[in-house]
């Protein structure tokens, strides 16, 4: 049956507060916990601009972030960006439910009104810290090469030569580091990588009359393309959820160290699914289900699309405004003009990874490939038509949707596994209005299947019997 | 320098052509990688690329007056493209196959191939066409498909007399890998492990670099000779941040077999049924 309408809706999980690339460093006991972060992460040669929105959670004044980067960073090279650039790639990024309907088969006349309406939650950033500095620490072997005052934020870049002196240094200068911290320091500190160290210039943000924290961007040239995530681990308690919103000129941007697997798409999901706040529980299971099949280890791609502002069709169907010049500028990809929208190719890669120290020992090294290949996460509900059913084409629809829900029931299970005895009901939902002939109208009370029997026994009994006769009639004339 | 020792081919079964083993292997790692793995292989594109190479090849037999029985090592060398290589274009991967079967012709010393063929394709479409791209990461490093594609790998070089290559390639990169990794850096081992569990490295350590086409004469010669690549790609990898970097070490350090086959000489590896036909 064909689509009548379209209403699309997006979902998102709703999990508290998280941590990214680096780990939050609490100086007093502020209640931490890691589960979800998002970064925007655009690459053009061997340029970045990474854009980390964090969740923190708590008083702004026990807010400290420590993120490894490959160089002394510039003042011009630290920004804070919109918080509202995130929801706008998020929502407009991820997976979407499709709605349709069938057109009632008994109409002759049917108008097709195609319509989008489109519904979306959305995360709000928050976050939080604040302290002093000396500039530079002999005992400790940590240099200060750097100081920003970034509006909110005091930032400083450190290096140092071993990491029990970067331990102490922080923990010296009032910043609580987690357990397990030192063991990753090391190895980034041999590895020649600088410390971005971002507390809360509480001043500024009693100034600004909010306890939100805008994201923090960063740009560099390293060719180093890659998410310190091992840092993030340091201070997390079991799986964490990133999602990575990447740009580039050429195509998708894809882990070179770990599996970047398709999620599980265009699937036919029961009508039910789309029941007030059932979209989201539907979405987190279906990705925890393919991350555990997969083997715990890969990253999801959850979207892919030349989102080139004169590309045309971004998505199908779209939830959301597509990211435009201004978007895009924010976001840090700054070959983008709106003067000359023909040399502005622009791609979009959202990933999502789950990952944990146990299943990620290594970092996440990406790499950007000229894959042009559109993919988007879309689950497809069907409502059935309620109207009348009584003609022979409603019939042999209303057989038709019995079929077609128990496979959208059984595809729940398998994208998700969630059964349940009570979703029988959903699939004969409709079949009280089939009509089948119960009995056979050329003999009464007789059923069909036992008729057919009678009437095939019948049959033959009277061919033998005619054969008989004429074998007779034969014999006589002879 | 002493004589060279002939090279010891096991032929336990030699009425079969290791390049039987081979096609079949690298045939069913692709179906894993599609259907277990769940690739984007798409059929048009193999298609393209096992046409295109039998085709080519087909034109050298024919035309170049090369072994009949070389359409396997076409298909090998088709296969190892499908396996490695991705692009957008179908006209990429005709252009990859194209240049990988004649380089097999065009490029030759002293009757041995200058580059190896699947290799020379994918560098070569990666650098004039930028439609291409080699995927690092797909096979994941699940230690099942590990331990197949080493056991196979295995069989298949011990019959070939390669496994001293693969050898002395891993065993080289495993020791530098260790050395910054861990003694240096300070990572722990699951960080090594898991670098050196890439199915894809152990791909190219087994089905790659060991085409005896390619590979020095001399055992010694080819334990350097794989030393040299896992030396150049793993400063590849550490200090310019390449993905790839075995298959670019490779790339530079082929053409310098024929240097190795003049300095250590030996017997001339051929294939069963070159053999066959025109005995060493």
């Amino acid at each position: 049956m064909k689509k009548v309408s379209v209403i699309t809706a997006i979902m998102l999980f709703c999990i508290g507060a998280h941590a990214f690339c680096g780990f939050y460093v609490a100086k007093a006991d502020a209640t931490l916990f890691n589960t979800k972060s998002q970064i925007i992460l655009v690459r053009d040669g061997e340029r970045s601009v990474i854009t980390m929105s964090n969740d923190f959670k708590g008083d702004v004044k026990d807010f400290a972030m420590v993120i490894p980067v490959p160089v002394v960073l510039g003042r011009n090279d630290i920004r804070v960006v919109n918080p509202a650039l995130f929801s706008m790639l998020d929502s407009y990024s991820a997976p979407r439910m499709v709605e349709y309907w069938d057109t009632e088969p008994c109409l002759r006349y049917m108008e097709c009104d195609d319509m989008i309406d489109v519904r979306s939650m959305s995360m709000v950033p928050i976050m939080a810290r604040e302290e002093s500095v000396s500039r530079k620490d002999k005992q400790y072997h940590v240099t200060v090469e750097a100081r920003y005052d970034v509006e909110e934020y005091d930032v400083l870049i450190l290096s140092a030569k071993e990491s029990g002196g970067l331990k102490q240094w922080l923990i010296h200068n009032g910043y609580k580091i987690p357990e397990g911290a030192e063991e990753v320091l090391d190895p980034y500190i041999k590895n020649g990588l600088k410390f971005f160290v971002v507390k809360v210039d509480l001043e500024e943000m009693k100034a600004r009359n909010t306890e939100y924290m805008r994201p923090l961007q960063i740009e560099f040239n390293s060719g180093k393309f890659m998410l310190p995530i091992r840092l993030g681990m340091a201070n997390a308690d079991g799986d964490q959820d990133m999602i990575v919103y990447a740009f580039t000129r050429q195509g998708r941007v894809e882990c070179t160290n770990y599996r970047t697997v398709k999620l599980p798409t265009d699937r036919n999901i029961p009508a039910f699914v789309k029941e007030k706040g059932q979209f989201g529980p539907f979405y987190k299971d279906l990705f925890t289900k393919a991350y555990d099949r997969e083997g715990r280890n890969s990253v999801f791609l959850e979207y892919a699309w030349n989102v080139t502002p004169n590309f045309g069709m971004k998505c199908d169907p779209c939830v959301g405004p597509p990211p435009m010049y201004q978007e895009f500028v924010d976001a840090g990809a700054n070959w983008i003009d709106p003067n000359n929208p023909n040399n502005s190719p622009i791609f979009f890669t959202r990933l999502h990874v789950r990952y944990n120290r146990d299943e990620f020992p290594q970092d996440l090294f990406f790499q950007v490939t000229p894959n042009m290949e559109h993919f988007q996460g879309r689950y497809v509900v069907t409502n059935a038509a309620t109207g009348d059913m009584s003609c022979s084409g409603g019939q042999e629809y209303l057989k038709e949707l019995e079929m077609r829900r128990k496979n959208e029931v059984d595809e729940l299970a398998a994208l998700t596994g969630w059964k349940s005895p009570r979703y029988a009901s959903y699939i004969y939902q409709y079949s009280a209005g089939i009509h089948e002939p119960k009995r056979n109208e050329g003999l009464p009370f007789i059923p069909w299947s036992t008729g057919g029997t009678v009437a095939g026994i019948m049959a033959l009994a009277l061919g033998f019997v005619v054969r008989r006769r004429k074998k007779a009639l034969q014999l006589e004339n002879a | 320098m002493e004589a060279p020792k002939q090279s010891t081919i096991p032929s336990r079964i030699p009425v079969i052509d290791a390049r039987y083993f081979q096609i079949i292997y690298l045939g069913s790692f692709l179906l894993l990688g599609t259907f277990i793995l769940n690739w984007d292989t798409l059929l048009p594109k193999v298609m393209v690329v096992l046409g295109t190479c039998m085709v080519t090849q087909l034109a050298f037999i024919k035309v170049g007056k090369a072994h009949e029985s070389s359409w396997m090592s076409s298909l090998i060398t088709a296969l190892g493209l499908c396996l490695l290589f991705r692009a957008n274009d179908l006209n990429t991967l005709a252009f990859a196959s194209v240049l990988s079967i004649s380089s097999k012709f065009f490029f030759r010393i002293r009757g041995k191939h200058l580059f190896n063929p699947a290799n020379l394709g994918i560098i070569g479409a990666l650098l004039i066409t930028q439609d291409g791209w080699i995927s690092p990461g797909q096979w994941g490093s699940s230690v099942i498909f590990l331990f197949i594609m080493g056991a196979l790998g295995s069989i298949l070089l011990f019959r070939v007399g390669r496994l001293d290559t693969t050898m002395a390639f891993l065993i080289a990169f495993f020791v530098l890998e260790y050395c910054r990794t861990v003694l240096y850096l300070g990572w722990s081992m699951d960080v090594l492990i898991h670098k050196f569990s890439s199915g894809s490295f152990i791909l190219f350590a087994f089905f790659m670099i060991t085409d005896p086409k390619t590979t020095p004469d001399h055992p010694w010669a080819r334990k350097i000779w794989a030393v040299s690549i896992a030396v150049l790609a793993f400063i590849m990898s550490t200090w310019a941040y390449i993905h790839t970097a075995p298959i670019w070490a490779l790339f530079l350090i082929t053409p310098l077999t024929a240097v190795f086959d003049l300095l250590w000489k030996s017997e001339r590896f051929r294939w069963l049924k070159e053999r066959n036909l025109n005995p060493i």
